[in-house]
């Protein structure tokens, strides 16, 4: 009898020792799985890297910050080297996984996924804009925080036809002159073409030829020769910044005398490091503000890359930093909303989260978020800047909605 | 005559059993964690890139899609070739931590090539080294394009030629005859709810 008794007395102290001092020391209820497709490897690594290095800092610094109300994300990511058939495959081990989201990358990859992650609905946020993409009935559960490549491209003509048209000595003579350089195979670059050649005939533009500028060209002068015969006002360049910056130098060196309108993957810090004085005046599509550019929120984002990733200096960091918080950070309110709602699930991530986003602010420099059933997309136009006297400056915020409403309500959805 | 048991107690006793065990899992499962909770600071833990290896190698070759296969689909393909990279993790604390979190970049002669990182936790006894080999997978193709977008300009500043460039590493990796660097290193450690995150840097062959 005595013995039992010690032998219950004991039994209780260390029943009770190990739920005081074992189990306070893991600060987190639950732990959820976010997966993450990056190119830190391949054809787009220029601007995929510091992507991903931001995609990690941001979950660090929610996780930090009380994670999925009081859930800690466990973000788990894989470097598929741009290359489909690998985006396929670690698609299916972050599945095998139990992500609840994922966290992803290119547009070929994102649009080749779009039929699975809709089967699975797994909500999938990626760094590819495409508005193939913003279309609920086709791609229920592709999002991203951006305006869409089509409204990038769409502002940044508007822009250059509302600002810089009017300063040119042939302005109300004739009408501008507009082309495109791309590279023709990538679903990337060729995305927004189509909604940027019906702008230009929306504005009253002549349009030129294109013009195919591989991602991973040097030398483009064959290109720029061919657009010097159709003596183009204004050009479009669809590439991300290496091949950009090769471009705008071969235009630079052989007087093209045109000026250039970029997508955001082809626009940032770097553009003036590789391309020089020939950067001078371009114009392009930003979703968000410069790394470090002063914004609600971007205080978090600098210091989380000093914090998190000490090793790389800050002078390396890019608006591609940015761009991931951004994802980050509509995927992090999603699934806080639908947790609330009782619904961690990846349907009640898009419908009690996403889909609830009425213009939610991120800050970062970005357009306040908005995604309804019938409609994901994110903004309504875009903050378009100029690399003038050797720095970023905001030549106009195009707000397409406002501007043609009942084509971006019925028209313009989708492409 | 002998004392009849009550049902009560002897289920009473089973329970605490039970209880008594699941203290003792408890504190055995979540062990770093509470041992980490007394403490107010951890120093951080060193990282050390001590070798590069090559886990797999096919040598050099590289087919473009005109070429057909014999069997498969054509396209642009390239020698792959898997490196370990083998790291050693000292934990100078009195305390176990955990490794959550392991980033850097590899540079083949100062050309960026690849980034790597490695999402397996593991915990390292206080005091005590651990091991961590981090593989990464470089094939030709993949690395033509990212030397192309990332070093295209330095390589042409340099007067190189990019496939002699790939030739030279796929080549010379089997003697390591070229400089490898890990830069820009990150690795997240945790313990008793604190966090502490360390650069690293590293060279082989030294």
């Amino acid at each position: 009898m005595k013995a039992r008794n010690i032998f219950l007395k004991f039994g209780i102290a260390i029943l009770v020792l190990g739920l005081i001092f074992c189990f306070p020391g893991m600060s987190f209820a639950k732990t959820i799985r976010v997966g993450g497709l990056m190119d830190m490897s391949g054809a787009t690594s220029d601007v995929g890297k510091d992507y991903a290095l931001g995609m990690a800092e941001a979950f660090q610094y929610i996780n930090a910050h009380g994670g999925v109300n009081g859930k800690k994300i466990k973000y788990t990511y894989f470097d598929y080297g741009y290359r489909i058939p690998e985006a396929l495959t670690k698609y299916t081990l972050l599945k095998r996984l139990h992500s609840i989201a994922i966290e992803g990358w290119g547009t070929g990859d994102t649009e080749a996924l779009s039929p699975t992650i809709t089967r699975d609905k797994i909500p999938y946020v990626s760094a590819s804009y495409s508005a193939h993409l913003t279309n609920p009935k086709k791609t229920p559960y592709n999002l991203f925080f951006a305006s869409d490549y089509s409204t990038n491209a769409r502002a940044c003509l508007t822009a250059w036809y509302d600002k810089i048209w009017p300063t040119k000595k042939d302005y109300g003579k004739r009408k501008p002159r507009f082309a495109c350089c791309y590279m023709f195979a990538s679903p990337y670059c060729s995305a927004p073409i189509k909604a940027i050649k019906d702008q230009a005939k929306l504005l009253g533009f002549e349009i030129g030829p294109d013009q195919n500028v591989s991602l991973f060209a040097l030398d483009t002068k064959s290109q720029i020769l061919a657009l010097k015969k159709f003596k183009p006002d204004v050009v479009w360049h669809g590439n991300t910044v290496m091949s950009v910056a090769a471009t705008l130098r071969d235009a630079y060196e052989l007087n093209l005398g045109a000026d250039w309108i970029i997508n955001n993957w082809g626009f940032g810090e770097n553009l003036p490091k590789l391309a020089g004085k020939a950067a001078e005046g371009a114009i392009g599509a930003t979703p968000c503000a410069f790394f470090g550019q002063k914004s609600d929120h971007m205080d978090d984002v600098v210091a989380s890359a000093k914090k998190y990733d000490p090793g790389v200096p800050l002078s390396k960091r890019t608006i591609r930093t940015v761009q991931a918080w951004g994802d980050a950070m509509i995927l992090w309110e999603a699934m806080k909303r639908a947790d609330k709602a009782g619904d961690l699930t990846g349907e009640g991530i898009l419908k009690k989260g996403f889909e609830t986003f009425r213009n939610f602010h991120i800050g970062l420099g970005a357009s306040d978020v908005t995604y309804t059933a019938t409609d994901h997309r994110p903004a309504p136009g875009c903050m378009i800047q100029q690399y003038k006297n050797g720095k970023f400056q905001r030549l106009e915020y195009v707000n397409l909605k406002k501007r043609w409403p009942n084509k971006w309500e019925k028209e313009w959805l989708g492409w | 005559m002998s004392k009849k048991r009550s049902p009560i107690k002897a289920a009473l006793t089973v329970l605490i059993g039970i209880l008594f065990l699941a203290g003792m899992v408890g504190c055995a499962t979540t062990q770093g964690a509470g041992t980490a909770a007394k403490v107010s600071k951890i120093e951080p833990p060193q990282v050390k890139l001590v070798d590069v290896q090559l886990a797999h190698y096919w040598g050099w070759w590289y087919f473009s899609k005109k070429i057909k296969p014999l069997k498969g689909t054509p396209g642009n393909y390239g020698a792959p070739m898997d490196l370990s990279f083998v790291f050693e993790i000292t934990n100078p604390n009195p305390f176990p931590v955990q490794l959550d979190g392991f980033r850097f970049t590899v540079s083949f002669d100062n050309f960026d090539v690849n980034t790597l990182n490695a999402y397996e936790t593991q915990w390292i006894p206080a005091g005590k080294t651990n091991q961590l080999a981090v593989h990464g997978m470089f094939d030709a193709r993949t690395t033509l394009l990212s030397l192309l977008v990332t070093g295209g300009f330095k390589l042409k500043a340099k007067h190189l030629n990019v496939w002699q460039q790939l030739e030279k590493w796929w080549k010379g990796i089997a003697t390591f005859s070229f400089p490898i660097t890990v830069h820009g290193g990150a690795a997240t450690f945790h313990a008793g709810g604190k966090s502490v995150v360390v650069s690293f840097n590293g060279k082989f062959p030294k």
